[in-house]
């Protein structure tokens, strides 16, 4: 087994064990912790894909964020943070069928793939060109020769949204009348 | 890296930046003001919105273009359909903001948030109508909503306010979700999200499924704004439950900025699937005529009846898109002329809503309709007055609006779908009608607050639904004018 085997197989091994965690822990919390180290092990397997910076959105997005944000709106709520019930409900066969259909899916489309020859020969992207990448995407997003506009009208959009939440999480004022 | 100076003409998005700027301006200023003051945020508001329009004014017939991006297609036009749409979303602004000033004050909302909230929306409504890039589309769609939703919810935490914002925003978030996926299906089939790149595609390598499926997304997420039936299930619930002039609001603006978006995408970047979507279209328009009117009939609470109205409103618009698939000009120009119209007949509507509405909540009822025309005869008179015209009954903006679009169907060859619609208009005079009955036939208590603003308002409104309905040719040829923009455009891709 080489060392390259041989990390896969430990990041991948985490990234199952923990995605059976979080629906198999009783206590809510800790299946959002699990989450996240899921979600840390998706990484890995994609800096093993040499997607560096996919590997690097992939732990600010969602772990930096989603699980953050998920663990707030847990603690914020104290009666799920006591929870022990079974994380199984009358939905659970439901969800059975559609894993098992989702998988055959995924490994239907995943065996069609891999008789296409994209998979024998990998196109080699030389490193300076994959940075480069990066570089322009991030240069992309402030040129007026691309996508300035989308950017100034999302943080628009974040603006708009950050006055609504503190609006809604302000403490009401008594009313005058 | 290489710098190239940018090709950006700021005068060209002039009237979005002002409502942005004067929406963030507002915040700053409001660190600075005492809680006591907070008559400069009505001020700040209609200044912004008075300023942008002028400036939007001064670019009409300019057909520009802006912020092109290296495939040689602009993000942001200003045709004059995107002119004309922005002049609507700003005077919706500004005849909403008098109609909300005393409402506001009596249930303690006045705060210099609402205001600025609903300039966000504004902008987000007009790059609706701007956009010519989905990316963008999508974007300000998000902003044209976020500020409604916690604008539903500002009543908090009065359980119904919750419920309309809660409601909104789950369904809202959906439907989002629903169009970004379909915009990532037209990406996927063409490579492109740019609006006139899309057509090319579509030109160069026929249509297929996958570009049909997300065009069906793209119709599913517009048709949750519009309200059009079977997407309208939240409606009678938020509109119920928000803030009246927020109900007034949204029911005009979030409604014409979907049909904004719905228009640019199906004539400029799928007019080759025109006949997958005509049909869609008017499935969509006979489901949403006959449900929103028969509905109607049950409500005994105006603001719900309002919504179910509203929904069958946008019955009559997606006719004219129907139209415009055939005919473009006609359809685009009818609708455009149906949207100004409605814009001013409904907003009448809710204004009177908002007079009667003592405390929120209070004086929702039709039955508290009862007798305002001995007490209030003016206003009484201008509300039946809107009523007729949300039937259609000349001489009314509200008929020359149904003309029009009828006249663009029958052109399109739509009959079917036009004897649906006169049809529904008929069943609809029964639940308009019924308002103005119980006015002058009943004695009852109910009792009007009216600032001057609202009166001033109404007035307007009242006025300017009787101009469109004697003479209607003015508007006319300026929606003919800002339809030949967008059509050109198409024949060019």
């Amino acid at each position: 087994m080489t060392g390259e085997q041989f990390v896969f197989l430990a990041v991948s091994g985490l990234t199952i064990v923990a995605g059976i965690l979080v629906v198999t822990l009783r206590n809510l919390f800790h299946a959002a912790l699990a989450m996240m180290l899921s979600f840390l092990g998706v990484a890995g397997i994609y800096i093993m894909l040499g997607a560096g910076f996919l590997a690097a959105a992939q732990l600010l997005i969602y772990i930096g964020a989603i699980s953050i944000l998920i663990i707030f709106a847990i603690m914020l709520t104290r009666r799920m943070m006591q929870a022990q019930d079974t994380p199984f409900n009358s939905q659970a066969g439901a969800g059975l069928v559609t894993a098992v259909l989702s998988f055959i899916l995924l490994v239907f489309v995943i065996t069609r793939l891999w008789r296409n020859e994209i998979f024998d020969s990998p196109p080699e992207v030389p490193t300076a060109i994959m940075n480069q990448i990066v570089v322009q995407l991030g240069s992309d997003f402030v040129s007026p020769g691309a996508y300035v506009i989308p950017f100034i009208v999302a943080s628009m959009l974040l603006l708009a949204a950050l006055i609504g939440a503190v609006y809604v999480a302000w403490p009401q004022v008594e009313d005058e009348a | 890296m290489e710098f190239t100076p940018p090709e950006i003409n700021l005068l060209i998005v002039a009237p979005v930046l002002i409502i942005m700027a004067a929406g963030s301006l507002g915040m700053v200023i409001d660190l600075f003001m005492p809680d006591g003051k907070k008559g400069w945020a009505v001020w700040l508001a209609a200044i912004g919105l008075l300023l942008a329009l002028a400036q939007n004014i001064a670019l009409w017939n300019g057909n520009y273009e802006t912020f092109i991006p290296q495939n040689g297609v602009a993000m942001v036009v200003m045709d004059n359909f995107a002119i004309f749409l922005n002049a609507t979303f700003l005077l919706t602004g500004l005849l909403v903001i008098p109609l909300s000033r005393s409402y506001l004050q009596r249930t303690g909302l006045e705060k210099p948030e609402y205001y600025m909230l609903l300039l966000f929306s504004i902008s987000g409504m007009m790059l609706m109508g701007m956009a010519n890039d989905l990316i963008l589309v999508f974007l300000a769609l998000e902003v044209l909503s976020i500020p409604l939703y916690i604008m539903c919810g500002m009543l908090w935490p009065r359980p119904e306010s919750e419920e309309s914002a809660m409601k909104y925003f789950l369904l809202g978030a959906f439907s989002s979700a629903i169009f970004v996926f379909g915009i990532a299906l037209v990406y996927g089939a063409t490579t492109t999200t740019a609006i006139p790149l899309i057509f090319d595609a579509v030109a160069a390598n026929g249509l297929n499924a996958m570009i049909v499926t997300g065009l069906a997304f793209l119709m599913v997420g517009a048709g949750f704004k519009v309200a059009a039936v079977p997407f309208h299930m939240w409606t009678p619930d938020v509109y119920e439950g928000a803030p009246t002039p927020v109900t007034a609001f949204m029911s005009v603006g979030a409604k014409i900025a979907g049909f904004a978006a719905l228009l640019r995408v199906l004539m400029l970047a799928l007019p080759q699937a025109s006949g997958e979507w005509v049909t869609a279209v008017a499935v969509l328009s006979t489901l949403t005529l006959i449900i929103g009117n028969v509905v109607a009939i049950r409500q005994g609470n105006i603001k719900r009846m309002l919504a179910y109205s509203s929904i069958a409103h946008a019955g009559y618009i997606l006719i004219a898109v129907a139209a415009a698939a055939d005919n473009p000009s006609a359809g685009v120009s009818s609708a455009l002329f149906y949207m100004f119209a409605y814009l001013f007949t409904n907003l009448g509507a809710f204004g009177m809503v908002i007079a009667l509405e003592r405390n929120y909540g209070e004086g929702n009822l039709l039955d508290d309709f009862k007798g305002l025309a001995k007490r209030h005869p003016w206003l009484s008179l201008a509300m039946a007055y809107f009523m007729l015209s949300l039937t259609g009954i000349p001489p009314t903006g509200g008929f020359s609006a149904k003309f029009y679009v009828f006249g663009a169907a029958i052109e399109a060859e739509l009959y079917w779908l036009v004897l649906i619609g006169v049809i529904t208009s008929v069943i609809s005079g029964y639940y308009y009608l019924r308002v103005v009955y119980l006015m002058y036939m009943f004695d009852g208590e109910g009792q009007l607050i009216t600032g001057r603003a609202l009166q001033f308002a109404v007035f307007v409104m009242a006025i300017s639904t009787l101009v469109l309905g004697l003479f209607p040719e003015g508007l006319f040829n300026l929606t003919a004018e800002a339809t030949l923009s967008a059509t050109r455009l198409l024949a060019g891709g």
